[in-house]
């Protein structure tokens, strides 16, 4: 396209990797050092049965890190932290897409995140707003109950951007202890006593709810229900703008199911 | 009466009020409770498809005034209450800690006098944000005859100040809100533009000025009750952007309410799709730099039904177009139909890495389906070549069809250039409205 040499060439070969960030950035080493662009990427729990050779990347700290210093030298650092945001974004074949995006950005440089009309450009960038979209959405449709002054809430998101809900809650709750449970990605930010982490969390048990915690749930449906105004009801753009699979974890929404 | 009743009778005077962003203000959080987000934040999206950001109540919806189209006016049969200060707050606060709401936005009735109604509207901001240390967002609404002082003391609370419009003229004023003049409302709003200029002064000069209206003001009217074209409308828009510093002008299509032989009559349908091209052209003004002279004029004073209002420009100015994606100004490529500042913004970032064709402009977000008519792309050097009515029908407003006739007969007789458009009554339905529309708008062009 520029002249460049292509740094590697499509192989008939499939990666198998771990699933950490760490492993995908050796399958990234692998890649330039074999010179072979895998069909595909899987994880043990996402593979799909393939007539093509299947070679296994084991992770390798070393080699991790050498790709990850290489991103923001050779590319930019917003490259590095696109490529970490995207990684834990919900799109298809999201190893391929950030494989593709970075052997162009070796090529390209820095310019790479401008080329926004790119075909190995394009799908990360919007897999990026597609997290930033439902992480905003999040912030509003959170739901916390009291449970004996501590606020518990859950989520099912798409994307995994309990990371980027952190900053936003602590700081708008920094007197209260919270945590919010990932249902889909099986993970909980905790922040209590000050302090915030993030950790692998199985399965929840919530506690039965209070008598003033009922009360404020009735309120809240008594007032969601009267601020809406019949003569402009419109069920087809309530669901535009907060989509049903939402619904399940809201206050004043989850009876309507 | 018990929380749950003052709720109900509180919420339910309040929604007809249009405005409900939490947008504007930023403060980080960290001490006390609560914090503010720039762009706003919906927290959840009500049957009638509208964000639901901020408790949105009235303090009282007793009220010693007889405003024709309120529910609330003197003379209207419903049940009154009012909420006490300390209820209003803890009801803020335990909502607020679950995430139910962004903050509060406060309006009322006027008790007894409108200083008495500010001064409890005071307290209650008073005890949020110092008994309670609340720091998230609070809209409250000025009530028109208060004196100065409180407005000032008001703005120091909140972090945006309302003081509603009501109607597009003094002459409807006069009639339906007599209780309320133009100079009664305009001076207020001059005071809170006057604070926030000099709360930006003050704020240069000393550090720890308290802060005014944080996110500036806002103001709202009435759409469709009262005989006011919609060119009127957007120049008085204009105007109260321009003089008033306001942040936001909302509109509010007109529920009747109540039977009033000076009112439209009750089974009247609310001009949704009017109040929707206001809107948009409200976006345009404040986005877009378009001017009201632009979008609408004299000659032609009503919105066109069937196109969106930058559309409706666009192919009255046809001489303007095709332009070349790849060298025109980020202004022009936000006139182009389909073009949105944000993908106006890519254009001019993507093209300095490559000439642009059309799947690039797709990628990037563009919508082909209207944009292709007036560019020019790398891969089309000549720019489009189809006849009139092929634009004109690619960009009917999806809407119009959404709206049915109903909504588009709510529209003056007059279509673009004063010529007539099919009117609902002799069409059967909306797509052949628009699809005469289409041939008449194009054989005028
Ligand atoms: S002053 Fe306000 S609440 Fe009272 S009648 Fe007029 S519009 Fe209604």
């Amino acid at each position: 396209m520029h002249g460049k040499q292509p740094l590697a060439q499509p192989a008939n070969v499939v990666f198998l990797y771990d699933g950490s960030f760490e492993g995908f950035l050796c399958c990234v080493y692998h890649t330039v050092y074999s010179r072979q662009i895998p069909l595909a990427i899987y994880t043990p729990e996402n593979t799909q049965p393939t007539l093509f050779e299947e070679r296994s990347i084991t992770t390798d700290s070393a080699q991790a890190q050498k790709v990850r210093a290489s991103i923001p030298a050779k590319i930019s650092p917003a490259a590095l932290e696109m490529v970490e945001t995207v990684f834990l974004s919900c799109l298809a074949e999201k190893e391929l897409a950030l494989l593709k995006f970075l052997l162009l950005g070796y090529q390209q440089g820095s310019k790479i995140l401008h080329m926004l009309g790119h075909p190995d450009v394009a799908p990360v960038l919007k897999a990026e707003q597609h997290l930033q979209g439902e992480r905003h959405l999040l912030l509003g449709f959170v739901r916390f109950s009291d449970y004996g002054g501590v606020l518990a809430a859950t989520i099912t998101p798409k994307n995994f951007i309990l990371p980027f809900l952190a900053s936003h809650f602590t700081a708008r709750f920094s007197q209260e202890d919270f945590l919010i449970y990932d249902k889909t990605h099986k993970a909980a930010l905790i922040y209590q006593n000050g302090q915030t982490r993030l950790a692998p969390l199985e399965e929840i048990e919530f506690p039965d709810v209070s008598e003033t915690e009922t009360e404020y749930r009735k309120l809240w449906k008594q007032f969601y229900h009267t601020i809406a105004i019949e003569a402009r009801y419109n069920p087809k753009c309530r669901i535009t703008h907060i989509p049903k699979r939402y619904w399940q974890n809201m206050t004043e929404l989850a009876e309507l199911l | 009466m018990d929380m749950m009743q003052k709720l109900t009778i509180l919420a339910d005077s309040a929604k007809y009020d249009a405005a409900c962003t939490s947008s504007g203000g930023d403060r980080a959080g960290g001490v006390g409770l609560g914090s503010t987000l720039a762009p706003g934040c919906c927290h959840t999206f009500s049957a009638d498809g509208r964000c639901v950001s901020l408790l949105k109540v009235l303090m009282t919806n007793d009220c010693i005034y007889d405003c024709k189209y309120c529910v609330n006016r003197r003379s209207s049969e419903v049940p009154r209450t009012t909420f006490t200060p300390e209820e209003l707050a803890e009801l803020t606060i335990q909502f607020y800690r679950r995430n139910y709401i962004e903050g509060l936005f406060l309006s009322s009735g006027v008790l007894q006098t409108p200083d008495y109604t500010m001064e409890r509207m005071i307290e209650v901001l008073e005890l949020l944000r110092y008994r309670h240390n609340f720091w998230g967002y609070i809209h409250a609404k000025t009530i028109p005859g208060s004196s100065p002082e409180l407005v000032h003391r008001l703005g120091l609370l909140a972090d945006r100040l309302s003081v509603n419009i009501e109607l597009p003229s003094e002459d409807s004023l006069k009639q339906l809100a007599p209780s309320k003049t133009r100079q009664a409302i305009l001076k207020p709003m001059g005071l809170i533009a006057g604070g926030l200029q000099q709360n930006k002064q003050e704020l240069a000069l000393y550090r720890n000025t308290p802060k005014f209206a944080v996110a500036g003001q806002a103001t709202q009217m009435i759409i469709g009750a009262t005989p006011e074209t919609d060119f009127h409308i957007i120049r008085l828009a204009q105007g109260l952007y321009n003089r008033y510093e306001l942040k936001r002008v909302f509109y509010s299509a007109y529920i009747p309410v109540v039977e009033d032989t000076l009112l439209p009559s009750v089974d009247t349908k609310p001009p949704l799709l009017r109040e929707h091209r206001l809107y948009q052209a409200d976006f345009l003004m404040r986005q877009y730099h378009f001017n009201a002279d632009e979008i609408l004029s004299e000659e032609t004073p009503n919105f066109n039904p069937y196109l969106d209002p930058k559309c409706n420009w666009a192919i009255h100015n046809m001489h303007r177009f095709p332009v070349d994606v790849n060298r025109a100004s980020q202004a022009e490529l936000l006139r182009v139909p389909g073009v949105g500042p944000k993908s106006a913004q890519r254009i001019v970032a993507a093209r300095r890495t490559g000439r642009l064709g059309m799947a690039e402009l797709k990628r990037i977000g563009v919508v082909l389906k209207r944009a292709q008519y007036f560019i020019i792309t790398a891969d089309n050097p000549t720019g489009p070549k189809v006849g009139k009515e092929t634009t004109i029908r690619a960009l009917i407003d999806p809407k119009v069809y959404a709206a049915g006739v109903e909504q588009l007969s709510l529209f003056g007789p007059q279509g673009p250039g004063g010529l007539a458009l099919p009117q609902a009554q002799d069409v059967k339905n909306a797509t052949e409205a628009a699809e005469e529309a289409v041939l008449c708008m194009a054989s005028n062009l």
